[in-house]
């Protein structure tokens, strides 16, 4: 058991999701544990982090970091789990982009305290209290991680090795990966990532593409999409083309537009961005000739109203790691 | 890498506001790897004979030139590094002119800018690359579709050049609406004399060989570009031999059957085998399949062939629809306009009263060739004692079209001036919401009008303010809110001019944009109204804007002077390398870019799943670089490096 590298899993903010996408392994599960000392892992292992602070540096070969960085405790995790691991891989898409809980981001920290511990219809908090770092109580100072005013991806924190998109990454991938590691094959230069395509979504869905003008929006419960057309064509808001690859296009194969959690394809700084760029070339507001300003203005409203929440469609999973990182204030 | 920075001082045009000196200094303080050299007059004949021999000896890597609006002299200096030996596009060129010197009064902001701009190009220049200009083979012929005047003057202008050129004209007769005219606006010239020269060139003239007339027939399909050009017309057929018929007409006689002559606006019929209306050209009648007892009713009817003096094969019933195919290297499309539908409005009673007219209809009542012979008459067959002319139907008018369509007033005071003729006593009144007649001639008519005795004038303030009705008398009553009802016998509406229902059909056919009346787009209404905004795609007449003869001719001239400048037979074209590409190892074939290149550019590799980019349709206008979600589209020379280098030089 010595002799084999040490893995570590570690999760910042995060569901959980990721974890599971490891048991979904199956079987190879049992191979990863052949080929690694799987002995930290909070979600799954008794692990303690004095055991890991007492590890000589750089002393575990691979740890997959969940999660994206929203407390100090995450961060000082990140720190730690950096200093002790050779490879650092920021695993799914909250580590890589800020995913779910980097939608945070359009809140400020006093909206959201506010939202989950004053005003939530099911909160009883007579007294008004608060999440502090500190406070005192009548067995002494209790103490909380600071909770920090934006989500971070984890790139934003520590030097990252790798990264592995996906909410959460689909388990072949993970296996290439751990695979390849345990292997000891050469892996690309760093800040490469794994477990993914070079391409976007449309790349590996077998919907036909054809050339696309969207008249209007629909909600997957308002239409039964055609089974072999591009649903973007269709007129449901598949994140598809901007999405990379890799997951093998589970998602609009099953009639399910693609949401993006793979994040920005390779070469793509900003995911939300490129998908805006993209539409605003093929929507198609009507016929606009000899219209007015204000008619014109009022089909494209229209057209724009079927789409039910940008941030949330366009930058569901990619908004803390985007160019602006989140609403910024005026 | 070596950059040569030159700073122009125009004169004092630049150096006035900009003090070089400073701006040298700040460039060599900040470490920048560049030469920099100060000229008086880059652009004049010895500043271009300096700069180029500087180039020749100190041989740089890239080229700045901070001076006036690349727009100026920008092609000017690339000329002088291809003649140092270097290649022009490693090239930037940095507008200090007018974006700095002539807009900023403070000397120190002013070089702080100019620090600003060159840092941009700096950063910008060393990403260019050397690129070449595309050369590309032609096909010399010309399509042109439609053969009304501006057509037909392109066709004859073309064919006296020496080109080959393909003549589609979707009726039987070519001239489009002014052989329909016995009275022409503004000097009253018959329409089928006006232009009875260019139709004989085109049909007999010393290069009729050259043109290649296909009458009843449209365009279909057109694939390719510039230069190559692949067009599929379909013919639909005659049943009369045009190469062996004399035209004497002797078929008309014992055809049994006959239906409204659409030429005269259902004024009266015509045979199944006519000429749409005597006169017109080619000298050729066609059957009418939608009246011939033949395809109606399957009749075995030969009564016109058997007529025939010429042999009995000339008419022909079995003849069938053509497909030609034919290689071109450039299209003008000539296809005319249409009229606004006068049933549009109720209140005016076309349609439902029928001594309500169109102009068009009323025109053909004036024409010797028309329904009455020339007579003016109501119904009834009566002269009328009183007509008006309702203007601006359909124009000025945002419910419907808000222009002015620009030639109806002058046919209406042109109608005024024929009834004056014609009917001495008749009153003439005219109904116009505004009354417009620009141009040198366009007042005379009008001014004739204002003169004759028997005309009124009544301004309305909009169309549902008319109404009109038969009165007791059965005579038309015309009323105006606010105003005395006016007593008619002959009422003619005068509509706005509108698209062609083919102009819909042909853009959405070849990709073109159309105006937001409905109008093909130029590439630009007022310096290129005859180009298209795809290549090789010219614009003649009416298809473009309402126009007169007078503008549609000169917009045919002008069609065939682009044909004959940009594709010169014999010569290869040469392309602008400012092009964009797919970058096929990063496109997942999503087709997001097909459909937004206004230049037809893009098409998709359905074998290899990729879209492509055809550098010889691209302008680099950049707008599928910006659609692509990959960023798998670069278009050279604003790559997206150079672009966020520019970015970065100017945030310094």
């Amino acid at each position: 058991m010595a002799d084999k590298p040490k893995l570590a899993m570690y999760w910042a903010a995060s569901c959980g999701g990721c974890e599971i996408a490891v048991v979904n392994l199956h079987e190879k599960i049992l191979d990863l544990d052949a080929a690694f000392d799987f002995f930290f892992c909070p979600c799954l292992l008794d692990t303690k982090i004095s055991t890991i602070e007492a590890l000589p540096d750089q002393e575990i070969a691979v740890t997959f970091f969940n999660g994206a960085i929203r407390t100090a405790e995450n961060e000082e995790m990140a720190r730690l789990l950096r200093r002790k691991s050779r490879l650092l891989i920021a695993f799914g898409t909250c580590a890589t982009e800020g995913s779910i809980p980097g939608l945070a981001n359009l809140s400020t920290r006093e909206e959201l305290l506010r939202t989950v511990y004053l005003d939530n219809p099911t909160i009883d908090n007579p007294e008004g209290i608060l999440p502090l770092p500190s406070s005192e109580v009548a067995g002494g100072t209790l103490q909380l991680p600071v909770f920090y005013d934006r989500v971070l991806p984890l790139k934003q924190v520590v030097t990252v090795d790798y990264f592995i998109p996906g909410c959460p990454p689909e388990a072949h991938q993970i296996w290439n990966v751990v695979a390849a590691v345990a292997a000891g094959q050469p892996l690309p230069p760093p800040g490469s990532t794994l477990g993914a395509g070079q391409l976007s979504v449309c790349h590996e869905c077998s919907r036909r593409k054809g050339e696309k003008k969207i008249a209007r929006f629909y909600r997957t419960s308002e239409i039964t999409p055609e089974p072999d057309i591009c649903l973007l064509e269709q007129g449901l808001l598949c994140m598809g083309i901007a999405t990379r690859d890799g997951c093998g296009a589970p998602c609009p194969q099953a009639n399910m537009p693609c949401s993006g959690c793979y994040g920005p394809p390779a070469g793509v700084a900003d995911q939300g961005a490129a998908m805006i760029a993209a539409l605003g070339s093929i929507l198609d507001p009507g016929d606009c000739r000899g219209k007015s300003e204000a008619e014109i203005a009022g089909q494209l409203a229209a057209l724009l109203d079927t789409i039910p929440d940008y941030a949330g469609t366009f930058y569901k999973y990619s908004l803390a790691g985007s160019i602006l990182g989140g609403r910024v204030k005026s | 890498m070596k950059t040569a920075v030159y700073f122009c001082t125009c004169g004092t045009n630049i150096s006035d506001r900009i003090d070089a000196e400073e701006v040298k200094q700040a460039l060599k303080s900040a470490g920048e790897d560049c030469s920099f050299t100060v000229g008086p007059f880059l652009c004049s004949e010895e500043g271009q004979e300096f700069l180029q021999e500087d180039l020749a000896r100190l041989k740089p890597e890239r080229v700045v030139i901070a001076a006036c609006s690349p727009r100026e002299h920008e092609t000017t200096f690339q000329g002088v590094m291809a003649e140092a030996g270097l290649n022009p596009y490693l090239f930037q060129m940095v507008n200090i002119r007018e974006h700095i010197a002539w807009v900023t009064a403070d000397k120190e902001q002013a070089v702080h800018k100019t620090i600003l701009a060159l840092n941009t190009a700096l950063k910008r220049v060393v990403l260019h690359q050397p690129l070449e200009r595309l050369t590309l083979e032609i096909s010399p012929a010309v399509l042109v579709i439609g053969a009304g005047p501006a057509g037909l003057k392109a066709a004859t202008a073309l064919a006296e050049a020496g080109r080959e050129v393909i003549l589609v004209e979707k009726s039987p007769v070519i001239g489009g609406l002014p052989v329909l005219c016995e009275d022409l606006f503004p000097e009253l010239e018959c329409g089928s004399c006006l232009l009875e020269p260019v139709m004989g060139d085109i049909l007999h003239g010393r290069h009729a060989e050259k043109i290649e007339l296909l009458t009843m027939a449209e365009l279909q399909e057109v694939t390719g570009f510039i230069g190559n050009f692949t067009v599929t017309i379909r013919q639909r057929p005659r049943y009369v031999d045009p190469h062996r018929c004399i035209g004497c007409g002797e078929c008309f006689e014992p055809c049994p059957i006959s239906g409204p002559n659409p030429f005269n606006g259902g004024l009266d019929d015509k045979k199944a085998i006519a000429f749409p209306f005597f006169g017109g050209l080619p000298s050729v009648p066609y059957i009418d399949p939608d009246l011939c007892l033949r395809f109606t009713e399957g009749s075995a009817c030969r009564l016109c062939s058997d007529a025939c003096p010429m042999g009995a094969d000339i008419i022909d019933h079995n003849h069938q629809e053509q497909i030609i195919s034919r290689q071109v290297g450039a299209i003008v499309l000539a296809i005319g306009a249409s009229l606004y539908d006068c049933r549009q409005f109720a209140n005016l009673g076309y349609g439902r009263l029928p001594e309500v007219r169109t102009a068009l209809e009323f025109e053909r009542m004036l024409a010797a060739n028309g329904p009455t012979g020339g007579d003016i008459v109501t119904t009834k067959g009566e002269p009328p004692g009183s007509v008006a002319f309702i203007h601006c139907v359909g124009s000025l008018d945002d419910q419907h079209q808000p222009y002015c369509s620009g030639i109806c007033c002058q046919l209406a005071f042109k109608f005024n001036h024929l009834l004056a003729e014609k009917l001495p006593e008749a009153e003439v009144h005219h109904l116009f919401r505004e009354v417009v007649c620009p141009g040198k001639e366009g007042l005379a008519l009008y001014q004739a009008a204002r003169h004759n005795p028997q005309s009124f004038f009544h301004r309305y303030e909009q169309l549902p303010d008319l109404a009109v009705n038969t009165g007791e008398n059965g005579r038309q009553m015309v009323s105006m809110l606010g105003k005395e009802a006016i007593t008619a016998d002959l009422v003619v509406l005068c509509p706005a001019v509108i698209p062609a229902a083919d102009t819909l059909k042909l853009g959405t056919a070849l990709d073109l944009g159309l105006d937001r009346f409905g109008f093909f787009d130029a590439e630009h209404s007022r310096l290129d109204p005859a180009r298209s905004k795809l290549r090789g795609i010219y614009l003649a007449g009416t298809c473009q804007s309402p126009a007169d003869i007078r503008d549609s001719v000169n917009q045919g001239m002008a069609a065939s002077g682009y044909i004959l400048s940009e594709l010169v037979s014999g010569q290869k074209i040469s392309l602008d390398p400012l092009f964009a590409s797919v970058q096929a190892d990063k496109c997942s074939g999503c087709r997001i870019c097909n459909g937004v290149c206004p230049y037809r550019a893009i098409s998709f590799d359905a074998e290899k799943g990729v879209s492509e980019i055809n550098p010889h349709l691209c302008r680099g206008c950049g707008t599928c670089a910006a659609a692509c979600p990959m960023g798998a589209i670069a278009a050279n020379h604003f790559s997206k490096e150079m672009i966020m280098a520019e970015i970065e030089g100017v945030l310094k």
